[in-house]
This record gives C-alpha cells, sequence and structure tokens, in this order.
C-alpha cells in the first residue's frame, strides 16, 4: 500500500523555479543588485549597488572595522557575518582600508556601524531578490 | 604604498548620510510606484533624524 503520509513530488517547473530563486539570492548577495538586475528591476538594482556601495566606501574610508574571520568574542563573529553580507564588496573594504581601522574617534566607530549596516542591508535586498524571484509580490 | 582612502565627518554629517541612504534603499525595496517611494523615503528619512536627534538629547542629561 502506498504511503499517503508521504508529500506529493513538486512539479519539474516549482523546481527549476525554486532553483533559479536561490541563484537570484546568491547572486545578489555576491554583488549587490544582480539579484534584482536579473529579473530586471533595474532601479531596485541600482539604488542597491549604490547605496550598499556607498556604505562601504565611506564605512572603509572613515576606518572603520573590518572584522575578520579570527575574531576573539561574539561581537567579532557578528560583526564578521554582518560584513560578509556585503559579498564581493567584503573584498573591496578591505584593499580600500590600506591603513587599517582606527576606532579610537568617534569617525572609525561610524565608519563600522556603515560596513556592518551595508551588509545587512544587501542580505534584506538579497532576500528581497529570492522572494520576489519565488514569484511573492515584491 | 596604497595610502587608501580618508572621510572626517562630523557626527551630524554621518547621521546625515546613514539615514538618507538607508531611507533610499528601504524606499526602493518596499515600495514600487515613483511617488510613494518618495513619500516614504521623505517620511523614513524624518523619523530617523527625529529619533536619532531625540535619542541625544535624552542622554544630553547623563553625558557629564
Amino acid at each position: 500500500m502506498a504511503d499517503e503520509t508521504a508529500a506529493p513530488a513538486a512539479p519539474p517547473q516549482d523546481s527549476r523555479r525554486e532553483t533559479m530563486a536561490y541563484a537570484i539570492g546568491v547572486a545578489g548577495w555576491l554583488v549587490p543588485g544582480l539579484g534584482h538586475a536579473l529579473m530586471k528591476m533595474w532601479g531596485r538594482a541600482v539604488m542597491c549597488f549604490l547605496t550598499v556601495g556607498m556604505l562601504v566606501i565611506l564605512g572603509a574610508g572613515m576606518r572603520g572595522n573590518v572584522f575578520s574571520s579570527g575574531g576573539d568574542d561574539a561581537f567579532d563573529s557578528l560583526g564578521y557575518l554582518a560584513d560578509l553580507g556585503t559579498g564581493t564588496f567584503y573584498l573591496v573594504a578591505r584593499s580600500l582600508e590600506a591603513n587599517g581601522a582606527d576606532v579610537s574617534h568617534a569617525d572609525g566607530d561610524y565608519g563600522t556601524r556603515f560596513l556592518a549596516t551595508a551588509g545587512v542591508l544587501n542580505l534584506l535586498a538579497a532576500l528581497h531578490a529570492y522572494e520576489a524571484a519565488r514569484g511573492r509580490k515584491a | 604604498m596604497n595610502a587608501g582612502i580618508g572621510f572626517k565627518l562630523s557626527h551630524l554629517q554621518s547621521m546625515l548620510l546613514f539615514a538618507l541612504l538607508i531611507s533610499i534603499a528601504f524606499g526602493f525595496l518596499s515600495r514600487r510606484r515613483p511617488i510613494e517611494r518618495v513619500k516614504y523615503i521623505a517620511w523614513s528619512l524624518f523619523l530617523f533624524l527625529l529619533i536619532g536627534v531625540g535619542i541625544g538629547w535624552a542622554m544630553y542629561p547623563f553625558s557629564r
């Protein structure tokens, strides 16, 4: 007798759409705005790229802390996760901050927040692109 | 060696830039029509600044 509790298999079209949505979400994370650009949402794509890019440039220019994987405590690890949210822009922030972080002044402290916010904002945008690709209203 | 880039911003300038950039991003992500986006950005920016300045003044008695 067939197992009636098993969930029915998803139609191939839904499965393909889900895979595409994942790919769009990852693309949006790696390059801010790319997820929306792949769905031809040009305004959102450009604005995601510009706002995340501006936050990263300002944060690095103000010598904020760009966290690395070898953090000493939970806050360092959370900061690293937030910074990683910017995708490839994480590497841009590291290359722009040639003189290292300086959080002994308010500027550097603000810069740290700018960088973390850029990461979280990009994750939000990537999630938005993923949901839009799945067909949710966006 | 690359000397990197450097910005010197005051507290107010930092807050204004932060509020403006986040408001623009939220406006574009959460609204579709241009007029709705502009309204959302203006309202969000106003609230960011109001709450930021409000918290600043609320901390003033404890700052010294």
